[in-house]
């Protein structure tokens, strides 16, 4: 694009916008609305996966080895065990520190205690932490396929819940986007239908003395843009003032509770409401225009 | 050159505005297209800068094919056509100069060439000195001139102009008609849709009339009309 046409178009987005400051003002502020409801629900989404990778993390698998096994084969699985890629943790227990554990989490069951002390019926074995929820039943089965394992305990359900949770609020969450973006484009669409309803003599003559379509178009086009851009640029300020704001109140409201920090909240916010923005200023833009090129 | 074959033009509540017209203007020529109001000399001229397209029949300008052309092939023929309108359209925010400018700016002219070539057809219509004025300052005359003067700046093969006296009075009018004539003189193909029988019978060019949608006459070095 040479630059003479490209002057020529910021030269028409810039009159656009002043010519129509209140409507400028009022389709900003009404798509940094729309924009900030958008990244509101992105907040809640990020937070979600954080506490589920949070709880995620939590979950284990408890894999009990045979009596008697040597202590270098029960070490050998271990390292093996060690490279499998679902793991991110594990640690091996002897059945002694079972029992020591045993005693400090149920101090009061005397019988269970005495029974202990006098001979331990208790196995060896590992504590499992695998990357993903997902992942815990197939590192279940690849215990159990292993000769020296006895039982292997974990919390499936949990882990199936949490998941199912996430992926429920996640489809919610596209449902509820699309339909803002729609709202949002309906009003971004509106006010540059203005913009053009007050040109339209302008686009008449421009049609008449042969201007392409495009070259019509380019100028509403970048004034939608324009919009989008400002909007979700102000949105995102008061994403980032009101989280900080209620991540401070959430802390000292609840303390054990995981707040996903700021800066993982606005990665996912800033991309998706400038993009949006800008996609749904454009495409308003196009609709808008679209009667008044039939000339 | 202009060709027009079996055009008929029927709008959308029934008025039959054009209806068999058959019509060939050369490069060069000088055509008045003259009759009473509503016999339809507009709805040609429209045809012509496909504002409108016919009901049934062909419109030819040079290799364009206008009833059969892609949308996006539109510019490309406007850019040969100048178009004078019966009611100027002028953009009311813009100067003088802005206003021709603003023709040149759309089809992608570079700023040397506009610098150049609006003074000079300023010049030609006599609006050089108002060049910063706005539209609402100038007068009738002047305003139509300016119309002709954002016609011509593009350098086009062919002016059209749909009662560009209409509104105007004997003495400008005459003014005006001049310019049409020293225009075709340099070499544009003139087509002007007029009521002003006395300049047409001045003038002594070819004269297309027509009565309720049908040519009934077609004259080189015609009048306006033996009827009235």
């Amino acid at each position: 694009m040479k630059p003479k046409i490209l002057w020529y178009f910021g030269r028409e987005t810039g009159y656009g916008l002043w010519r129509n400051g209140w409507m400028t003002l009022a389709s900003v502020s009404t798509v940094a609305i729309s924009l900030f409801v958008l990244a509101f629900f992105i907040v809640l989404s990020v937070n979600l996966n954080h506490v589920a990778g949070v709880l995620e993390s939590e979950v284990e698998v408890r894999v009990f080895i045979h009596q008697h096994v040597p202590r270098t084969s029960e070490i050998r699985l271990m390292n093996e065990a060690k490279h499998w890629p679902d793991i991110r943790h594990i640690t091996f227990f002897t059945k002694t520190q079972a029992a020591r554990q045993l005693q400090s989490e149920f101090p009061d069951q005397k019988d269970l205690l005495q029974l202990i002390d006098q001979s331990n019926p208790l196995f060896d074995g590992y504590d499992v932490y695998t990357r993903q929820a997902t992942q815990i039943p197939q590192v279940a089965n690849h215990f159990r396929s292993k000769k020296i394992v006895e039982s292997v305990v974990y919390e499936g359900l949990v882990a199936k819940r949490i998941d199912r949770v996430t992926e429920v609020v996640r489809a919610v969450g596209w449902g509820i986007e699309a339909l803002l973006a729609l709202a949002t484009l309906s009003i971004i669409s509106n006010t540059i239908r203005l913009a053009v309803f007050a040109r339209r003599r302008e686009i008449g003559v421009m049609k008449l003395v042969g201007a392409t379509d495009w070259f019509i178009r380019w100028p509403f086009v970048m004034e939608g843009m324009v919009l989008g851009l400002v909007g979700a640029v102000a949105a995102d300020v008061l994403v980032n003032y009101g989280y900080r704001w209620a991540i401070g109140a959430a802390v000292s409201a609840m303390p054990f509770w995981p707040v996903a920090p700021l800066s993982m909240v606005l990665d996912h916010t800033i991309w998706v409401t400038i993009a949006t923005g800008l996609v749904i200023g454009a495409l308003g833009s196009l609709v808008a225009v679209r009667r008044f090129l039939r000339v | 050159m202009i060709r027009l074959e079996h055009v008929d033009k029927r709008y959308g509540n029934g008025h039959m505005a054009l209806s068999g017209v058959d019509l060939v203007i050369r490069r060069g020529e000088f055509v008045f297209i003259v009759g009473p109001s509503g016999s339809g000399k507009s709805s040609l001229i429209r045809l012509l800068y496909r504002e409108e397209l016919p009901t049934t029949g062909d419109v030819y300008i040079d290799q364009f094919h206008l009833t059969r052309m892609r949308r996006s092939q539109v510019p490309r023929l406007r850019r040969q056509l100048g178009v004078v309108f019966q009611d100027v359209k002028l953009l009311p925010q813009r100067s003088v100069a802005q206003n021709v400018a603003f023709a040149m700016e759309v089809v992608g002219a570079s700023s040397r060439d506009i610098a150049k070539r609006v003074p000079a057809v300023l010049e030609l219509v006599g609006l050089a000195r108002r060049r910063e004025s706005f539209p609402h300052q100038l007068s009738g005359g002047e305003q139509q001139r300016l119309g002709i003067a954002r016609a011509l700046v593009n350098n086009p093969v062919y002016l059209i102009a749909d009662e560009p006296t209409g509104n105007l009075d004997p003495d400008t009018a005459g003014e005006i008609m001049r310019l049409f004539l020293e225009i075709n003189r340099r070499g544009a193909t003139v087509i002007m849709a007029t009521h002003a029988r006395d300049l047409v019978n001045q003038v002594q060019r070819r004269v297309v009339a027509i009565e309720q949608g049908r040519i009934v006459r077609d004259e080189l070095k015609g009048a306006y009309g033996h009827e009235a």
